[in-house]
């Protein structure tokens, strides 16, 4: 009996001293909970954060969106990409576009929240808070220029157009706050962001008159940079340290001297013009970006002129049409005035040239090239997919959309 | 007396009761010797325990098998011997006040035996009391397998366990496995116990050009092991607590017995060897095994390497040296100790790479008071291996070479300037380095102040840490300015562990068993993963020589797991035995709701055998087991909550990032296992056979449930949602065919029959690694190979390609394990181990990369016929498959896809062949034993799959998905093995 008393109290005492011992605290310093960014201080690091998903999103695109519309070629190995060069953009190969550009259009409205709810009356007078409006704007008119069919925070389908009303009504905000707050640059961004989303709806008197607003050499950039691999600009990853997209094959390989479609070639120390990843597609370097610190064009007075001139030409005005295209030739040095076209199949062919020149390789082209496709102008995208699919891991996840 | 003196007094007089034992010598009383051999061959035996049972006296009997135990005080005394491997028996002699009595022992050999113990949760067992299944690798087994560690000792061993090598570079760390998949996102590998301490059972970060990574497991060196328990599955596993549910380890190593110093010498020498690599009819063996003059891929292009090596070949035999040398012995006060330190140098089969180790272990015990025994175990292991740039990576050896005029490495110095001219050796100059340092130390009371109570409690600390190294040198073809990767990686494991049991007699029949403990584990991690890029120059870089500088991710977590458990057992008649027990648990880990966790347990044991009516002339042995448990694993810090990743945005400005979207209802996944089964041995040891049912249903599975990106957290969740299934039988059966005294032969077989399923795993398709086309869904094995097919994989059409098809089980659904043993004239045996895992696939990425470069041999027939149809004649289509136009397609924009490559990998490897020699005396030079063994590891393979090797896998893919992505395979080695004996 004695015995087992023993065992008992030595039992017992062993265990309490180990429990004792025991400081059952968890740590794990780096990532930080959900209510620790509920303070004023830490809104610049979560404006900076829906600027960072913007160009996150952007810079990871502009590769694959520039093989859809045939801004570039494929030259590597990647399957997904060899299937968007094809003109095949598959509910499988979008799940990272997909789930970027949501991410950067969540991170801002949801962060847009978060501020009005820590700063309360200050929130209108932050200087953060037109560029938040700003990158929630950018993301929608993002999402609605490349994807297919709308998806809000886990609802149901809707139109694509969701997004540019969306992005819309957040550029006037940003307009409005930037302008009270007399910040020149976002209050053009903004201008120029909602002129594009503006015309995209059908509002091309609207376009035109916040379209003229913005000086024709502003230029409001998403920002790149190669302190950490998430902020580089991975189209220059893909092209300056490897060689996985290449110029050759598209119409832009009989471009030369064109500073706003830049590319050079490779040789090797044979001689011979160096191939793709693939060993055997030539490698035709596109040298807009040409480090992964080159920051991509989200608006620019270039483009601001091209959406003038093409209001001007669905207005039957050939002739302003080509003014506005000259004056934006005039912007880059080197490339010379051209001629009105004779027809209007023409006048379209031109402006289309054109305007896949300025803004080439920024995400846009796609888009560009799918309203045309709507309204009979343009034939590349026949036959061919037409814009980003919701992904499958959204539609595997989301019990609104129907399966 | 003063406060001062008081504690002066106590510490003095603790220092008395540890050293008096050591002091006071037994001097007095008789001693007991005699001899242990084997019953039939009278063979003496090495290393047999015999002891004086309720005493604390005891010895091992020497390579002639004789032993001494002095001290003993006079009267009816039991003593006892007893070897793995064999039947213990037990003997009283009448001990005389002084002198000397003899008493021998000759043991049966029994691949199965009841007696003795085994080591659980609850400390040691004896085994016929124990309900599950329990398999041990013996010290035989050990010396006859040629292994260096623990996983090459491991692989093919026992049914239920499965070990891939993954890669073949000198110094990657294999895949292991028990019983099969129990988890989707906790990882499957078995818990790990060294002397009866826990220790980090995970693996190093992979090396970002290597990508592979290091098992601290393989820091033990084979040379230093003395046995191997393997508990296999949940119901056995259960006390063990969270994180039990993948099965645990048992690694005993050599400890020291009493007796003079006897010193052990192994010298080992020898190489390793590369043979053909890639698919038989390859004649270049993917430019491997021959890069010299002129060489030509699929579409004609024609190559040289100005670099190949003089030889004609990248591959050359790469030596190995061995050395281990250790002491044992102890006084007959019950001092013991085990010294031992080991080299092993390991080169691989190309230009660069290699494993070089050095360890020491140093193990003591003693008893400083009655029924109180202490162990120390301490080792320290310093590893470093160089390598190649492998799998995955750009500057990969097997991605260069064998894309033949594909290479990355284009360069100058070719003979013919008219064919693409190739400097392949440049790519050697990327090197791979990772060193670490491993130290384990351990102490383990053991006190047990009566037969009936026994308490251990030991305390360990396992350190790693590593420094992993990829670095790109300044002037690299493709990187000039070269870069340079480093992960500092630490790992600390504290733990301690109390049990406490006690057993009595409460009738004539009935015997109990009552036990409690209580463990509690802190684990710790630091990593930090750096990068520096474009040097200012040459020469060795550090961090700081990069005019770029990165720190990529930093981790540091510390989480903690406490748990108590009880058990009872009660015996009958001590032949029918049930065990309840449970176990209950909490960790930090672990979302706000939940608290304790419990795991319950009962188990059965009837030896039905010992029944008076049991036919014991046929059928000496049986015992029938039972068990159910349930055992479980937990989520990681933080899985629970909402959070947030510091990022930079706006190039260099602070920023957050969404991280995880939380789920505060998150709870540890649990295991409940079934276990049917039975131990027997026939014809007085000759036949013995395992056999065990097993089925294990892991339910609130933790699975990485995907959230809708439109939600703003683009990845997943962990959510309690899945159930998996995972059944089978293993059985193993051992038969000596032929006993005689000149010859001596012995063959076994071991079978692992295993089914996983996943049940409905939250109503998804979890993809594990679209790349290497693996997923998780229900109805199917986990993981599974899934996506398009070619329907007529065999007609001489096009394809019929189907999407959203099965292609089969990433891990083996039947392993076979043959051996055999054949001992000639008591001095020479030889040894074979066999493994033919089956079932499994593999995905041929290395043949689904090159086929698009024109680069894989058996698709260029295939490929010329393509070519020639595309030029307008199509009569060479009609003997080209569906299979071979989908897989080498020069049509790559269209129909290229991982999937058609995704291969059957059912290979039969002969693990280990030994021949080993007992040296004659007279040679011996002074040395009381000696043996000279001849041995070699994976000398053969037969395999279907094409690809390089079935088992290799790029793990910085994926560790869980298997993907054949340009990893070197694993080579042979022929050794020689001088044992000595002092």
């Amino acid at each position: 009996m004695t015995t087992l008393r023993n065992f008992g109290r030595h039992s017992i005492g062993v265990i309490a001293v180990l429990c004792a011992a025991c400081n059952m605290t968890v740590t794990n310093p780096g990532p930080l909970q959900d209510a620790q960014l509920n303070t004023p201080t830490a809104m610049p690091a979560l404006v900076n954060g829906m600027s960072g998903d913007l160009s996150f999103a952007l810079g990871n695109y502009i590769d694959r969106g520039g093989l859809a519309s045939g801004e570039l070629a494929e030259a590597g190995n990647f399957s997904a990409e060899q299937q968007f060069f094809i003109g095949v953009i598959r509910p499988e190969d979008v799940n990272p576009d997909w789930s970027n550009m949501q991410q950067a259009r969540w991170s801002a409205e949801n962060g847009l929240d978060r501020m009005k709810s820590v700063l309360g009356a200050n929130f209108e007078k932050n200087a953060d808070t037109p560029r938040a409006y700003l990158y929630g704007a950018f993301a929608n008119r993002m999402l609605g220029e490349n994807v297919c069919t709308a998806v809000i925070d886990g609802g149901p389908a809707q139109s694509d157009s969701v997004y540019f009303v969306r992005a819309e009504s957040l550029f006037t905000r940003a307009y409005t706050l930037a302008a009270a707050l007399n910040n020149t640059t976002v209050a053009n961004a903004a201008l120029g962001g909602r002129a594009s989303v503006r015309a995209w709806q059908g509002n091309w008197t609207g376009a035109v008159t916040d379209a003229a607003l913005v000086p024709n050499t502003f230029v409001y950039n998403a920002i790149f940079g190669t302190g950490t691999a998430r902020e580089n600009n991975d189209l220059a990853n893909q092209t300056i340290t490897r060689r996985e997209t290449t110029v050759f094959g598209t119409v832009y390989a009989s471009i030369f001297k064109d500073l706003r479609t830049p590319w050079d070639t490779i040789k090797t120390t044979s001689g011979a013009v160096q191939t793709g990843q693939d060993g055997k597609t030539k490698f035709f370097r596109q040298t807009k970006y040409t480090s992964l610190s080159s920051n991509v064009p989200l608006v620019k007075g270039a483009e601001m002129l091209m959406l003038r001139a093409e209001a001007a030409l669905r207005n039957g005005d050939i002739a302003g049409m080509t003014t506005l295209i000259n004056q934006q030739r005039a912007l880059y040095a080197g490339l010379t005035a051209v001629t009105a076209p004779a027809t209007t199949a023409a006048a379209w062919t031109l402006l289309q040239a054109e305007r896949g020149s300025v803004v080439w390789l920024e995400g846009r082209r796609l888009w560009d090239l799918r309203r045309w496709n709507v309204e009979g102008t343009s034939s590349f995208l026949t036959g061919r997919s037409k814009c980003v699919p919701i992904s499958t891991n959204e539609l595997a996840s989301n019990p609104n959309l129907s399966k | 007396m003063t406060r001062l003196k008081r504690g002066r007094a106590f510490w003095l007089a603790m220092l008395l009761a540890v050293f008096a034992p050591f002091a006071l010598r037994a001097q007095g009383g008789a001693t007991v010797t005699g001899s242990v051999t084997e019953r039939g061959s009278n063979t003496p035996l090495d290393g047999a325990q015999v002891s004086l049972p309720g005493t604390r006296l005891g010895a091992a009997s020497d390579k002639s098998g004789a032993f001494s135990i002095r001290g003993v005080a006079a009267g009816s005394v039991k003593v006892r011997a007893q070897l793995i491997g064999y039947e213990p028996m037990e003997q009283t002699v009448q001990v005389p006040a002084s002198g000397t009595v003899r008493v021998s022992f000759s043991l049966s050999r029994a691949a199965v035996t009841l007696s003795g113990v085994v080591v659980t949760a609850t400390g040691e067992e004896r085994r016929r009391s124990v309900g599950t299944a329990m398999a041990t690798i013996d010290t035989a087994q050990i010396a006859r397998s040629a292994a260096t560690n623990p996983q090459d000792l491991l692989a093919g061993s026992t049914p239920g366990v499965t070990v891939l090598a993954n890669g073949g570079q000198p110094g990657s760390g294999g895949t292991i496995r028990l019983r099969g998949v129990n988890s989707v996102s906790q990882g499957n590998s078995p818990l790990i116990y060294i002397d009866g301490v826990r220790v980090f059972n995970g693996r190093t970060p992979t090396n970002v050009g290597g990508r592979q990574f290091i098992s601290p497991l393989n820091d033990i060196a084979a040379e230093d092991i003395d046995h191997i328990e393997i508990v296999k599955g949940p119901a056995a596993t259960t006390l063990y607590g969270t994180e039990a549910s993948g099965g645990v380890l048992q690694i005993f190593t050599k400890q020291g017995r009493e007796g003079a110093a006897a010193w052990n010498l192994s010298m080992t020498s020898g190489f390793t060897n590369m043979g053909h690599i890639g698919p038989s009819s390859d004649p270049n063996g993917q430019f491997f095994n021959n890069c010299s003059g002129t060489l030509t891929i699929g579409d004609g292009t024609k190559f040289q390497d100005a670099t190949c090596p003089a030889s004609g070949s990248w591959l050359h035999n790469g030596p190995i040296a061995r050395l281990n040398i250790g002491v044992r012995g102890g006084s007959a006060g019950g001092v013991t100790y085990q010294v031992s330190a080991n080299a092993d140098n390991e080169e691989g089969v190309l230009p660069t790479g290699g494993a070089f180790n050095r360890g020491l272990r140093a193990n003591l015990g003693f008893k400083p008071a009655k029924g109180l025994t202490v162990n120390i175990n301490q080792s320290i292991t310093n590893s470093r291996t160089i390598g190649f740039a492998d799998g995955n990576s750009a500057n990969g050896a097997m991605l260069n070479i064998s894309r033949g005029a594909g290479s990355n490495y284009k360069g100058v110095g070719c003979a013919d300037a008219t064919v693409v001219c190739i400097n392949n050796d440049s790519l050697f100059t990327n090197q791979i380095n990772n060193t670490t340092n491993h130290f384990i130390t351990g102490v383990t009371l053991t006190y047990q102040p009566v037969d009936a109570l026994t308490n251990r409690l030991a305390v360990g600390f396992d350190y790693n840490n590593a420094d992993i190294r990829y670095v790109v040198p300044f002037g690299n073809y493709r990187v000039p300015l070269g870069s340079m990767f480093e992960t500092l990686w630490q790992r600390q494991f504290l733990s301690a562990d109390f049990a406490s049991t006690y057993r009595r007699q409460v009738a004539s029949n009935w015997s109990t068993s009552t036990s409690v403990g209580g463990q509690v584990f802190e684990s710790k991690l630091y990593s930090t993963d750096l990068q520096s890029d474009n040097f200012a120059g040459p020469g060795d870089p550090t961090l700081v020589s990069g005019a770029l500088r990165l720190i990529n991710s930093v981790d540091q977590q510390r989480v903690i797991n406490a748990g108590f458990f009880a058990q009872e057992m009660i015996g009958w008649r001590d032949i029918l035995f049930v065990t309840v027990g449970v176990r209950m648990d909490g960790n930090s880990a672990f979302g706000k709701s939940f608290g304790l966790q419990t795991y319950p347990k009962i188990s059965a044991s009837y030896v039905i055998s010992d029944e008076a009516f049991w036919p014991r002339r046929w059928i000496e042995t049986m015992k029938i087991r039972g068990a159910v448990g349930d055992a479980g694993k937990a989520p990681g810090a933080f899985d629970a909550v909402r959070t947030w990743t510091p990022v930079a945005a706006e190039n260099g400005k602070p920023a957050f990032s969404t991280n995880q979207i939380g789920n505060p209802a998150l709870g540890p996944e649990r295991t409940r296992e079934i276990e049917l089964g039975f131990d027997a041995s026939a014809l007085d040891g000759r036949i013995s056979l395992q056999y065990s049912h097993f089925d294990d249903h892991t339910y609130k599975a933790l699975i990485p449930v995907q959230q809708s990106p439109s939600l703003g957290f683009s990845g997943s969740q962990l959510i309690n949602v899945g159930e998996l299934m995972n059944s089978g039988h293993e059985v193993m059966l051992t038969a000596e065919v032929f006993r005689h005294k000149l010859v001596d032969v012995t063959a076994r077989v071991g079978l692992m029959n295993l089914h996983s399923e996943a049940g409905n795993v939250g109503g998804q398709t979890l993809t594990i690694f679209a790349l290497g086309r693996t997923y998780v869904q229900q109805g199917l094995p986990v993981p599974s190979y899934y996506g398009l097919k070619v329907m007529n994989p065999n007609d001489f059409a096009n394809p019929i390609i189907q999407a959203n098809q099965y292609l089969g089980s990433a891990y083996p659904t039947r392993i076979w394990t043959p051996g055999l043993s054949v001992k000639v004239l008591d001095r020479i045996t030889l040894d074979m181990q066999g493994e033919w895992q089956i079932g499994g696939h593999n995905l041929n990425a290395v043949g689904y990369q090159n086929a698009n470069l024109v680069a894989w041999q058996p698709c260029y027939a295939a490929q010329a016929k393509m070519r020639q149809a595309a030029a307008g004649d199509s009569s060479g289509l009609s003997s080209v498959t569906a299979l071979e136009r989908a897989r080498c397609t020069i049509n790559t924009k269209i129909a290229r896809d991982y999937s058609f490559w995704v291969e059957a990998n059912d290979f039969f490897k002969l693990r280990s062949v030994s021949v080993t020699v007992d040296l004659p005396s007279k040679y011996l030079l002074g040395a009381k034993s000696g043996s000279i063994a001849f041995a070699g590891r994976n000398l053969w393979t037969s395999t279907k799959y094409t690809g390089n090797d079935p088992e290799t896998s790029d793990q910085r893919d994926d560790t869980f998905a298997r993907r054949d992505y340009y990893v070197f395979p694993t080579s042979r080695s022929f050794t020689m093995t001088l044992r000595l004996g002092f």
